[in-house]
């Protein structure tokens, strides 16, 4: 038999383990599903007013954006012993507009780098 | 009533009042949303191994979906939605990392969460034992997935699991179809090679 055809195989031994899985999936956890589903949907009766916040969200967003590169770049420098070095990745992680409540959680990803560099300068 | 006014009427009433849109909408992206939820919620589970939090990022992809895309044609839905997901999942690697550093610095434990597909009640009307060889491919599947990069097995449930073509697939994980092809190609290579013949 060919590699392609042991591929195929191997693809749908996979695609049907996965659906009985799937199927397995317990009533509580459905239910929590469509919990969340109508909790989706309810946000589309929101959605007049998101719209006229719409309008300042991207002026929001560069805002926001632009605080966030002058602290970690230039004016509001942390102190001296938090790691400049990960910035770039700091502020990767926070411009990407599925992580801004990343935000909220600043003073603590500050503690972790300020707790490894006291632990990368003992001994 | 006057020929103008009739036309008038009939034009009207063909116009939906925008109450009527929000509820055929509604009703479209119900009927999505529960079409694609339960294999979402697999996809992440096997990806992050956790069910409460693969709960937790379906139903803000579920959330999300709905404030930025429900405009978009139904088409357009399957890869936006798993491309808010996958961004869902990348994300909460980054933070696991973070917590694992201070799990490991406060000497906790970080074991996997109890088998919750084991305890589930079989739909399809197998004997026990053809239950448990299904059960237990399907989880040395998930153990060698769990050992692939990152994006092989974005390629790989998502083309496989979820079906979707080359180009939403290119389209959920942000990348060319070019890339997809590799990805998905080094997947199965690496997949068949640790499962073995006998799986």
């Amino acid at each position: 038999m060919s590699e392609h055809n042991d591929d195929e195989l191997f693809e749908a031994k996979a695609k049907g383990l996965f659906d009985d899985s799937v199927q397995a999936i317990d009533g509580q956890t459905q239910s929590r599903l469509n919990r969340g589903r109508q909790k989706a949907l309810a946000e589309l009766a929101r959605r007049p007013a998101a719209g006229v916040l719409g309008i300042w969200a991207p002026a929001t967003g560069v805002a926001v954006a632009a605080v966030v590169a002058v602290a970690l770049w230039s004016g509001n420098r942390p102190p001296a012993d938090i790691a400049p070095a990960s910035s770039a990745t700091d502020l990767e992680i926070l411009l990407n507009e599925d992580s801004l409540e990343m935000l909220e959680e600043l003073e603590f990803y500050s503690w972790i780098e300020l707790d490894e560099d006291a632990g990368a300068n003992v001994g | 009533m006057t020929a103008r006014s009739s036309v008038f009427a009939v034009s009207f009433s063909r116009e939906p009042s925008p109450g009527v849109e929000t509820l055929q909408r509604e009703q479209e992206l119900n009927r999505f949303l529960a079409e694609v939820e339960k294999r979402a919620l697999r996809i992440t589970e096997i990806s992050i191994r956790d069910r409460d939090e693969a709960l937790d990022l379906v139903q803000n992809a579920m959330i999300k979906l709905v404030r930025k895309y429900s405009s978009r044609t139904s088409d357009e839905w399957t890869p936006l939605f798993y491309r808010i997901l996958q961004n869902g999942v990348r994300d909460w690697h980054r933070r696991q990392t973070v917590k694992k550093r201070v799990i490991v610095w406060f000497g906790g434990s970080d074991d996997e969460d109890p088998d919750v597909i084991a305890k589930a009640p079989d739909t399809a009307g197998r004997t026990p034992h053809e239950q448990l060889e299904s059960h237990e491919a399907m989880k040395d599947l998930e153990r060698a997935l769990a050992g692939l990069p990152q994006r092989q097995k974005e390629a790989f449930m998502l083309r496989t699991f979820e079906g979707l073509d080359v180009a939403d697939t290119a389209t959920a994980m942000g990348c060319s179809a070019g890339s997809v092809k590799t990805h998905y190609s080094r997947a199965v290579h690496s997949l068949r090679e640790t499962l073995g013949d006998h799986w």
